[in-house]
């Protein structure tokens, strides 16, 4: 597998990514909205872990706390971690049906909102964990056609 | 983290990078825009005329209104010319309109199509039509970054419209809820009151609504009451802003009502 051979694809996924992560919402939507730039990282690290490993995860960390204004490194460690798990159950969930990476993804975004709220919390800001489950729900749903696109990528390259 | 924590190290890159974003915000908006437009372009001729009178009638009425408020300024500046009062503040408004959305939804900015070359500077007020939205925090030539006044890193001072009290208003990272800070329980503050900017500190203007208070809390033990104020902007919804110039009493050289 060619590292350049997927690079051209998941530039153009993460600037589509970077669009919908800035799309204007309003209501309970602001907190329901995804976080496209994890979920992307996700897609590509847990089809080509050769190729997008931990220092994947780190990158688009810090990309995202720039993008989110967030505290510098609060995306990093929660990315990371992602990461370090993805990497850790790798062999097992590409063998899984979509379904079940669905719900892989679903747990996942639990365990990062869970992550963020102890952050949150101790770095003394509001918690919002109340629109945890919603999110999660979402993010597994928008993960659909993500795997499809990056599914077919790994097909490609298989 | 501690790093970008305590220091302001890395403000000037995030800074850099967020200019970067604008495109990129823009072109998010661009569905929002292409709506809007298919809207305008499919709305029937007999909705239109029905607007049109509605907005007509609405126009006269502020008209009306308007009129009264200018007798009263003018009264206003008689009297305080009469105390001595030394600052005399005018206001002039530009139209602007909100072209991107901060994506995390903790902190609560949006990014407006107007910047230095309009005459922006950073601190000034931003209102829509109901009410306070924020100060402007950032200023590049043709953009700005405006906080809103819910957002967890600002606070305004208010005061009752009732009876004058004073306080202050935080935002706490929630579009439809700030608190209210340091009101002791003997005050006379009620639910439904009026919250107006007060105008200390110098950076917003006095009088402009700020939100009621929705509900007020007193826990026994506790030096001070836990106050919920709904903001009177429709912080996540507004679309069109206006930028508040304010000028001291003569300065009125420049025309920058649009």
């Amino acid at each position: 597998m060619n590292s350049n051979s997927t690079f051209q694809p998941v530039l153009i996924m993460l600037f589509l990514a970077l669009i919908l992560q800035f799309i204007p919402l309003s209501g309970d939507w602001v907190f329901w909205k995804p976080n496209f730039l994890l979920l992307m990282m996700i897609a590509w690290m847990l089809y080509f872990p050769d190729q997008y490993g931990i220092e994947f995860a780190v990158i688009m960390g810090i990309f995202a706390d720039f993008i989110f204004l967030s505290t510098l490194g609060y995306h990093i460690l929660i990315f990371s971690i992602c990461g370090l798990i993805l990497i850790f159950f790798h062999r097992i969930v590409v063998y899984l049906q979509l379904v079940h990476r669905v719900t892989l993804v679903f747990l996942m975004i639990l365990l990062v909102e869970f992550m963020r709220a102890a952050i949150d919390n101790a770095l003394d800001k509001p918690l919002f964990i109340e629109d945890i489950l919603a999110l999660a729900v979402i993010s597994a749903i928008c993960w659909i056609p993500l795997d499809k696109v990056v599914g077919h990528f790994y097909s490609l390259h298989k | 983290m501690t790093l970008d924590t305590y220091t302001s190290l890395f403000e000037s890159t995030k800074s850099d990078i967020s200019k970067v974003t604008i495109p990129l915000q823009l072109l998010a908006n661009f569905p929002y825009r292409v709506k809007e437009w298919v809207g305008m372009s499919t709305t029937a001729r007999t909705k239109l005329e029905q607007k049109n009178v509605s907005l007509e009638k609405e126009r006269l009425i502020l008209l009306g209104q308007l009129q009264r408020s200018a007798e009263l300024a003018a009264e206003n500046l008689r009297l305080r010319q009469l105390l001595n009062a030394t600052e005399l503040l005018m206001q002039s408004v530009l139209v602007t309109e909100v072209i991107g959305v901060s994506p995390n939804p903790v902190n609560h900015n949006v990014t407006v199509d107007r910047g230095s070359e309009d005459g922006v500077y950073i601190g000034q007020p931003v209102l829509d039509a109901d009410g306070l939205m924020g100060q402007v925090v950032e200023v590049y030539e043709n953009y700005s970054k405006v906080l809103l006044i819910t957002d967890l890193n600002h606070a305004l001072p208010v005061q009752v419209l009732r009876n004058g009290l004073r306080s202050i208003v935080e935002g706490i990272s929630d579009y439809n809820e700030m608190s209210l800070r340091f009101v002791s329980p003997t005050v006379d503050i009620e639910e439904g009151d009026k919250l107006v900017s007060s105008g200390l500190g110098g950076r917003f203007p006095m009088g402009y609504p700020v939100g009621s208070v929705a509900s007020i809390n007193q826990r026994p033990g506790e030096k001070f009451m836990q106050i919920k104020v709904t903001p009177s902007a429709k912080l996540d919804r507004s679309r069109h802003l206006l930028l508040v110039f304010t000028l001291k009493n003569g300065d009125v050289t420049r025309d920058i009502n649009e």
